[in-house]
């Protein structure tokens, strides 16, 4: 209308959301436990960087991998590093893992009616010494496991986890059982696997992989010395380590 | 304008020239009033214990609660004006609950003595849309004991909001004399058994009637069991072996 | 819901050295309900090529007597059997010609190829609902379970697999992916086609 007025009503919304792509996987080992993503960071056809980190180490024995709308995901671990320096100060010790998977519950579901549109998986080392993974769903239902794929392509992933890490649809030889825990290289074979196999058939992934290695306190690194690409992370030596391993992945 | 010692008593939160607050320090002496309260760590596990004041024969003495529980892993034993000790247990109830639905662990005995201590100096004049809270300071202390990570422990809270961690501990009316007792007798490598007949030892020199499992409560902490306050029928058993 | 989601399925087809393998599901369900664990949606079209048809189950029937018929007339008029490559045309051809209106299959297509010298070359292809071929030198996927079967395919085939080994890369694959996959599942069949024989085995997989 010249006037300025509308002939008929009008709506608008802002969406709040986006998807990010990428895929985070974890895998926890007897004392050791294995936390990766690959560093694509997409909105629909359009790849805005080919490194935005998705996996974080928050202490020693804890590692955080977020996946979903990045903006959230930031904000989430900038959180939850905040609490555990507030825990820190009130209680004078590193937050254990299962704590810190109470405490994510707990700010996960705070937001229950505006959530962090992200999906967690936290891995690490348990007080008992043992691998740990923890997942989560953007309102804080979450599990203990043993492996875990979420993300772009968590569909195509998990079933490979299924088959190979918990020998699903394997029978076990005659008077023998599949193993409960599988060795490092082995875990980290399959890691580098998933992630090429995703990466081939799925455009929101590719481009870097980082690979968090977080080892029980008094395991020693066998297994890992001679990785590509390695770089320590932990404060002290004679406590649990953190391990990262950065490749590249295809950026097609 | 100069003012006297007795204006200064008036402000809960007023200093006098010398540095002191007069309000904190007469609750402090409030509590050498209370009945005696007894603390005891040992490698096994805390006891405490309290001396209950059955003023007349006709006042029902299970009635008297003077030890009550914070959590499963954590209670603790007081002195002074026991009403006020509502206050302070239901809040270190309510950390230690809130404590562990966010972290799904037991919370530490430091922590949870460290929370009680925060509200202690709570009190005053109630400033623009904060919630009034105390207006004078608590007039009780608290032997809090518990077990957690670093093993049994036994703090001392005081209505300053100080806290101080001890091997054993008497507070109330007979604490001087329970005290050097404790400090003569305690020794590293006690058992749980031992600490139990100490505290009662201690309780029986400064109670002026006669203790039986009437006037006196046992509590203990242990690693295993958590904290429970011990039965009568238990209780007697520990004083006649006495 | 999609149409081509209403009755579920799955299908895979893989090669190996000198031979193919294809494989399926047997479920057939009505959205979330299942109505049956004895659904083919394989079928041999000759001694040498076969065909899997997940999607829209009336499609199924339909697009399998289709194709018998036309592979018939193929064979009267042309008196030879058809080649894996013709046959794959021919779905395409027949699926193109419904391009407005399509059934709702997604065919995959398996056999062995006769070549010049008269050994057989393995071939395997799939093609969208209305007829775009896909050739493939590895393995091709279709179904409800599609994006898990290339997820555990991509990681767990490799190149000139024997006869055995290709089955059991194909199983663990199709029973591995459909066990993530609630339209897909309630048993399994493979076929593995080799230049002497063809084997079929029906699997047991999870029942939930």
């Amino acid at each position: 209308m010249p006037d300025g007025s509308f002939s008929h009503p009008q709506q608008r919304q802002f969406n709040p959301y986006s998807d990010n792509g990428g895929t985070i996987l974890a895998i926890a080992g007897a004392d050791f436990t294995v936390i990766a993503g690959d560093t694509r960071q997409s909105e629909g056809y359009s790849i805005q960087t080919r490194y935005a980190p998705k996996v974080f180490r928050l202490t020693d024995r804890a590692v955080l991998a977020v996946n979903g709308f990045a903006a959230d995901g930031n904000m989430f671990v900038k959180k939850v590093k905040q609490r555990l320096e507030w825990y820190r100060h009130a209680h004078a010790k590193d937050m254990p893992l299962r704590a810190i998977a109470r405490l994510i519950q707990t700010m996960l579901y705070a937001q229950r009616f505006f959530p962090y549109y992200v999906y967690n998986i936290l891995g690490g080392i348990e007080e008992d010494g043992s691998g740990a993974v923890y997942s989560f769903d953007p309102v804080g239902s979450y599990e203990r496991e043993a492996c875990r794929a979420a993300g772009a392509a968590q569909s195509l992933v998990q079933p490979f986890l299924d088959n190979q890490i918990y020998f699903k649809n394997q029978a076990a030889a005659p008077n023998q059982s599949h193993p409960a825990h599988l060795p490092l290289p082995d875990v980290l074979s399959i890691v580098i696997d998933s992630f090429t196999s995703a990466t081939e058939r799925h455009i929101e992934v590719g481009d870097g992989l980082e690979i968090y290695v977080v080892l029980a306190k008094g395991r020693s690194a066998q297994g890992l010395e001679g990785a590509r690409g390695i770089q320590e992370l932990s404060t002290k030596s004679d406590g649990d380590r953190v391990f990262v391993i950065r490749r590249e992945l295809k950026k097609d | 304008m100069f003012l006297t010692r007795s204006e200064y008593d008036r402000g809960v939160n007023t200093f006098s020239p010398e540095g002191r607050l007069f309000q904190v320090e007469y609750a402090i002496e409030a509590i050498k009033l209370g009945s005696t309260t007894v603390g005891v760590r040992t490698p096994e596990g805390v006891v405490l214990g309290v001396e209950k004041r059955v003023q007349s024969p006709l006042l029902e003495s299970s009635s008297i609660e003077k030890i009550m529980e914070i959590d499963a892993h954590l209670g603790c034993a007081m002195s002074g004006l026991t009403a006020d000790a509502r206050t302070m247990v239901d809040h270190a109830r309510v950390t230690a609950q809130n404590h562990a639905f966010t972290y799904d662990e037991r919370i530490r005995i430091e922590s949870a003595t460290q929370a009680v201590c925060d509200l202690a100096l709570r009190f005053g004049e109630s400033v623009h849309d904060e919630e009034a809270l105390m207006s004078r300071p608590f007039g009780v202390a608290l032997l809090i004991a518990g077990v957690d990570e670093g093993g049994p422990q036994l703090f001392h809270t005081d209505p300053s909001g100080t806290f101080v961690r001890y091997d054993a501990k008497a507070i109330g009316s007979g604490s001087e004399a329970a005290q050097s007792e404790l400090q003569d007798k305690w020794h590293s490598q006690m058992t749980l058994r031992e600490a139990h007949l100490l505290t009662l030892r201690v309780l029986k020199q400064v109670m002026e009637e006669k203790l039986d499992q009437h006037n006196v409560q046992l509590a203990q902490v242990t690693p295993s069991k958590g904290f429970e306050i011990l039965d009568e029928v238990k209780l007697k058993e520990i004083i006649d072996a006495m | 819901m999609s149409i081509m989601q209403y009755n579920g399925g799955s299908v895979i087809a893989m090669v190996g050295k000198d031979c193919v393998a294809i494989a399926s599901d047997l479920r057939l369900g009505s959205q979330a309900m299942g109505i049956s664990s004895h659904f083919e949606k394989i079928f041999p079209m000759t001694d040498r090529v076969y065909v899997g048809l997940p999607g829209l189950a009336t499609d199924v029937t339909t697009l399998h007597h289709q194709f018998r018929y036309r592979l018939n007339m193929y064979t009267i008029k042309e008196e030879r059997e058809i080649e894996p490559e013709t046959f794959a045309h021919l779905v395409s051809s027949t699926l193109y010609e419904k391009r407005f209106g399509p059934y709702f299959i997604e065919p995959v297509i398996a056999g062995l190829q006769k070549t010049a010298s008269g050994d057989f070359k393995p071939y395997i292809a799939a093609t969208d609902l209305i007829g775009c071929l896909n050739f493939a030198k590895d393995f091709v996927v279709a179904g409800t379970a599609s994006d898990k079967l290339f997820g555990v395919a991509e990681g767990l085939w490799e190149p000139d697999l024997e006869p055995e080994d290709l089955f059991e890369t194909i199983a663990q694959t199709l029973l591995n992916a459909v066990d993530r996959d609630a339209y897909s599942g309630w048993g399994a069949v493979v076929y593995v086609l080799t230049k002497d024989k063809v084997i079929k085995r029906e699997l047991k997989g999870r029942m939930d």
